[in-house]
């Protein structure tokens, strides 16, 4: 099976210096992961998941800071609203919703960043591959 | 005549006097019913007056505000037809100041043709007919029944039919933004048929619908493919209520939940890890 395509889209202030932080802490986690670093969790539209989705990947994160301390006080409440409803027609369409994994990662959670990046590579492993789903149905 | 139809028009007779015009359906010619603006300066178009089948209004109220802002309209609305210009209220895209509501209340049948939860209004002062209970919709429960990999397949089958006419938007009542995502060639593209999947601009009106659908179901009847998508917006808008406590069209001064900040306890109830 060939390894699993993984984009995320991490937020500058808060999960992409969690990435650094899990970088020079010399942490090892699974490379499948390709970063995109984005201004905020909030600029991530379910347009732009979805397109990624139909580009050929596999998984999508979605990392921003915590609830409560997003860098424009409530980018990541955005988020906190678009994506649950995201998963949810994911699930209605028949497409897993453990493909979409929204999380929050803080500037100094390196372990967390590498924990949460080694457990959704994980979990999409044990997944077929989303390009295998994504065929009409021949009839 | 339909009883009904009599009673409406006794109504729209007592209205007409004290407006400009008033916003209902009528029948042409060749049988086909279209959104009408009644004036007291013609009655005979009154006896044109239909009640079915059903035609979403509520655009038709923005694009006579749009030319004539401060018109005084009367406008005949079945419940979710009320739901579609509470919704355009909040979205700051009518103005109801001007606006007196006739409310036709829908029968069993009507109810039943629709899968309707709330097939009667409740702002409209007005009204016609007796109000009736919602009626349960099998259709989505029978999909909620499947697994996830039947609920693709079934995608599948209904959506390879999808020629992208556009029809489900054009008619949507709550469809009124200057610029469509659906119309970006970043989200959809242009050029295949079936498109490709995941089929992004099912997927991308389903999210737009978040909170907006008022499940009048019309993109269903529009539909040249039959492709039943309410069945997604009505499982949504059950999810939506849950998480933000939001009715779509119900209150006339709750805000919609997507551009708000997170009130208390709303974080835990959308199942995102701490």
């Amino acid at each position: 099976m060939p390894e699993p395509k993984i984009i995320g889209f991490l937020c500058n202030w808060c999960s992409y210096r969690g990435a650094d932080t899990a970088g020079m802490a010399r942490l090892k986690y699974p490379p499948n992961v390709k970063i995109v670093r984005v201004p905020c969790s909030g600029r991530v539209s379910p347009e732009l998941v979805l397109r990624t989705f139909r580009e050929g990947a596999d998984g999508v994160m979605v990392l921003g800071c915590h609830i409560g301390d997003c860098h424009y006080s409530t980018g990541n409440h955005r988020a906190a609203k678009r994506m649950p409803v995201l998963k949810k027609v994911l699930e209605y369409s028949g497409i897993d919703p453990e493909r979409l994994c929204v999380n929050w990662v803080s500037a100094a959670e390196g372990e967390r960043f590498a924990k949460i990046i080694t457990d959704f590579t994980e979990t999409i492993r044990a997944l077929p591959p989303l390009t295998e789903e994504m065929t009409w149905t021949k009839g | 005549m339909d009883q009904r139809l009599e009673a409406l028009l006794q109504t729209i007779q007592k209205v007409l006097p004290d407006v400009d015009g008033i916003i209902g359906l009528k029948v042409n010619a060749a049988g086909h019913i279209a959104p009408h603006l009644f004036r007291k300066e013609a009655p005979a178009e009154l006896d044109g007056l239909a009640i079915w089948p059903k035609y979403p209004t509520p655009d038709t109220l923005r694009l006579i505000q749009k030319a004539h802002p401060g018109a005084k309209l009367g406008m005949v609305v079945r419940g979710c037809e009320e739901r579609g210009v509470v919704e355009m209220f909040k979205h700051a895209q009518v103005d109801l100041s001007n606006i007196s509501l006739i409310g036709l209340q829908c029968t069993r049948e009507e109810a039943e043709f629709c899968r309707c939860a709330k097939p009667y209004t409740a702002h409209a002062k007005l009204t016609v007919g007796e109000p009736i209970e919602g009626v349960p919709d099998p259709v989505t429960e029978g999909f909620l029944a499947k697994t996830r990999e039947e609920r693709l397949e079934y995608w599948k089958e209904q959506l390879v039919r999808c020629i992208k006419c556009y029809g489900c938007r054009n008619v949507c009542p709550q469809c009124f933004c200057n610029v469509c995502a659906l119309e970006d060639e970043k989200w959809v593209g242009t050029g295949w048929l079936p498109m490709p999947l995941p089929p992004m601009y099912h997927l991308v009106r389903s999210m737009h619908m978040t909170a907006k659908c008022v499940a009048c179901r019309e993109c269903e009847e529009v539909c040249p493919a039959d492709i039943p998508m309410a069945i997604q917006y009505r499982l949504i808008a059950g999810d939506v209520k849950e998480m933000f406590g939001y009715e779509t069209g119900v209150s006339m001064d709750e805000k919609p939940p997507q551009l708000l900040v997170l009130a208390e306890g709303e974080f835990e109830r959308t199942g995102l890890p701490h």
